[in-house]
């Protein structure tokens, strides 16, 4: 890992964008991710996630600054507007 | 008529989501329940298909999809029109009741079997072919060559679905064992069949009570559409079924085929396909309203067209 200071992206969308996503971030240049199935409420009303088609995702990525802003760009520009999307950083300190 | 209780198992789910029960069903006992079903339908189907020749079956497969593109087609006009919906929306809408839904047919399967009355096996083969058609008629509508669709991902995601996939899968395995080969299987396909369509049935109850609170805000006309256009539908079947001399049994399951709407492919592939139309339109009026109706009124009504239109009477 560079010396830069690292951020975890997390992205919080629904569940029938987690392929499509995971190739967008891929292509962008993360390196790894991690992908958990979550439930809750927001703009787009509650999201019980008891089916696949009700549910969200928390997709997590951990890099420098410059790959989060080119993620959370691309993914501003083709997915905020149809579609159940939650994006921010958080600084994180590497151990390892 | 006699009645049929994995229905009842449906009502229980409404109730526990609508009095706030604690019941929940995992996502992942959601997810196994869901493929044994697509499996034992596939595999029943296949077993019962390799008596039949099958180029004859497929052949009446191509009539049966080609007047179900009515569907959409007739729906989209009236969501637009009566419903005064936008295009994304009534196009998303018209491609889930163009579509079918597999729990429906399995309810008719079931009803057939308390009503004592045989069908022909292979209907499951047009299970799989109705499946896909809708949707693509539904994008379609939706943007009428303008806008870009991405095709690949949406073909994929219909083709290599689980539905699709397990039943299309569970047909070839049914079809290549045969009576004898599936034996071994069927204690656990065959026979524990509507016990776990009934689990089904009870989770199914339980999202649409979370949908059921929603239909007051769909407003009336999505309420009135969600019952007469499977009926609409369903005449159609009944006249096709007739047509293709298919038997009362095969007619009713042709019919509720016609009738049911999706709820499980066609969400998805509208999603991805139209991202703009609201989920909650669709999803709303396919199984908070139609899928209800469905299996409490319109397949024992179907059942009574059938019998009608084969003069057998009331």
């Amino acid at each position: 890992m560079s010396d830069q200071p690292m951020f975890l992206l997390t992205i919080i969308s629904e569940s029938v964008l987690e392929d499509t996503l995971i190739d967008e971030i891929g292509a962008l240049g993360a390196l790894g991710y991690t992908v958990s199935d979550v439930r809750g409420r927001g703009h787009h009303g509650l999201r019980r996630g008891n089916w696949r088609k009700d549910s969200n995702i928390r997709l997590e990525v951990v890099g420098d600054q410059a790959l989060c802003d080119r993620i959370v760009a691309r993914l501003k520009e083709a997915y905020d507007r149809d579609y159940g999307l939650l994006m921010f950083t958080s600084p994180v300190d590497l151990r390892n | 008529m006699s009645f049929e209780p994995v229905v009842l198992f449906f009502l229980l789910g409404v109730l526990a989501g609508l009095l706030r029960s604690d019941l929940k069903i995992p996502g992942s006992i959601y997810d196994a329940l869901s493929i044994y079903l697509l499996l034992a339908i596939g595999l029943q189907g296949g077993v019962k298909l390799a008596s039949y020749p099958l180029a004859a079956v497929l052949l009446d497969g191509l009539i049966i999809v080609a007047a179900a593109c009515v569907i959409p087609l007739v729906a989209f006009p009236l969501l637009r029109s009566l419903g005064h919906l936008g295009r994304a929306d009534s196009a998303s809408i018209a491609a889930h009741y163009g579509s079918v839904s597999v729990v429906t047919f399995s309810v008719g399967v079931t009803f057939l079997g308390q009503e004592l009355q045989d069908y022909e096996g292979y209907m499951v083969v047009f299970l799989v072919l109705l499946e896909m058609p809708a949707l693509v008629i539904g994008i379609l509508l939706a943007r009428y060559g303008q806008g870009k669709v991405s095709w690949g991902r949406l073909l994929h995601e219909v083709f290599f679905g689980k539905s699709i996939y397990l039943l299309t899968g569970g047909l070839i395995i049914g079809y290549i064992a045969g009576p004898g080969g599936i034996e071994p299987l069927d204690k656990l396909f065959f026979d524990l069949f509507k016990g776990i369509l009934a689990l089904f049935l009870l989770e199914m109850g339980l999202v649409a009570a979370g949908r059921l609170a929603d239909v007051r805000s769909y407003g009336a006309f999505l309420v009135a559409f969600g019952v007469v256009m499977p009926l609409i539908a369903a005449l159609g079947g009944t006249l096709v079924g007739v047509m293709l001399g298919l038997s009362v049994g095969g007619t009713l399951l042709l019919s509720t085929l016609y009738a049911s709407a999706s709820y499980i492919a066609a969400p998805a592939a509208m999603r991805i396909a139209v991202p703009e139309a609201n989920p909650a339109l669709s999803i709303g009026a396919s199984l908070g309203v139609t899928f209800p109706f469905n299996i409490f009124f319109g397949i024992p009504i179907y059942y009574w067209m059938a019998r009608y239109a084969h003069g057998i009477g009331m």
